[in-house]
């Protein structure tokens, strides 16, 4: 697969500034609002903020996934973030939380390449190794990368 | 023992496909054989087959919504848990299942 069609590098930041979960969600929409992926900032985070309190999205390793299915999403794309600071997430293993994934998924988007193609980058962090790799990637390209194996 | 199951999260982008990779993967581990079926955004993939289902020791439905086609399982033993079970602990479940059927 190719994780370049849904991942841009406009969308990854290797240095969240945030300590909070929801300062992260908030950064990471901002990158989706400014390189054009949203119609409303506050109303795709509501959204996300919503699946969130359904239950965790922190599936362990270190990494979660956050998602929102939203009508303020143009294009299904993803957003990717990594923080030095350990961020609680109240995860699955309980350890916080260092890398982002942040899914924007288009509402009406039901069969589309793009959802698909989330579907298999969230398989990939099944894997451990994967998450490992991840956790110590140094570059937007590399992340995207391992995403595309 | 062989498996069977089903994964299907609220949003049907994310926890599917968590909890079968990390099902498939635990059980392989674990010298069991593991199909798990998603139904999932993009619809239902990796269907289970009449076979896959008539040779199974165990069902396990790892959903945190309602599944399709529950029916196929009658007579089966079914274990039902939410997704993040499955992905937090797929070993510890598997191997409890295993001695419960002992």
């Amino acid at each position: 697969m190719n994780a370049s069609d849904v991942l841009r590098n406009d969308r990854i930041e290797l240095n969240l500034k945030s300590d909070t979960k929801e300062g992260a969600l908030a950064e990471l929409t901002e990158l989706l609002y400014k390189s054009g992926a949203l119609t409303d900032k506050e109303g795709f985070l509501k959204d996300v903020l919503d699946r969130e309190s359904i239950s965790t999205t922190g599936i362990g390793n270190g990494i979660a996934i956050p998602h929102g299915k939203s009508a303020n999403v143009i294009e299904t794309t993803a957003a990717i973030g990594r923080s030095a600071k350990p961020l609680e997430w109240e995860s699955v293993d309980d350890k916080p939380v260092n890398f982002i994934v942040l899914l924007a998924v288009n509402e009406n988007d039901k069969t589309g390449v793009h959802v698909r193609l989330l579907s298999q980058m969230a398989r990939k962090l099944a894997s451990e190794e994967t998450c490992r790799r991840l956790l110590e990637a140094e570059t937007a390209e590399e992340i995207t990368a391992i995403f595309s194996e | 023992m062989k498996i069977v199951g089903i994964a299907a999260c609220t949003s049907g982008i994310a926890h599917t496909y968590i909890a079968k990779e990390k099902l498939v993967a635990a059980a392989k581990e674990l010298g069991h054989e593991a199909f798990i079926e998603t139904q999932g955004t993009i619809g239902t993939e990796d269907e289970l087959t009449a076979q896959q289902i008539k040779d199974a020791d165990v069902v396990i439905i790892a959903a945190d919504i309602k599944v399709g086609g529950k029916e196929r399982f009658q007579g089966k033993r079914i274990v039902e848990v939410p997704t993040h079970i499955a992905i937090k602990s797929p070993k510890a479940l598997i191997n409890k299942i295993e001695a419960e059927l002992k």
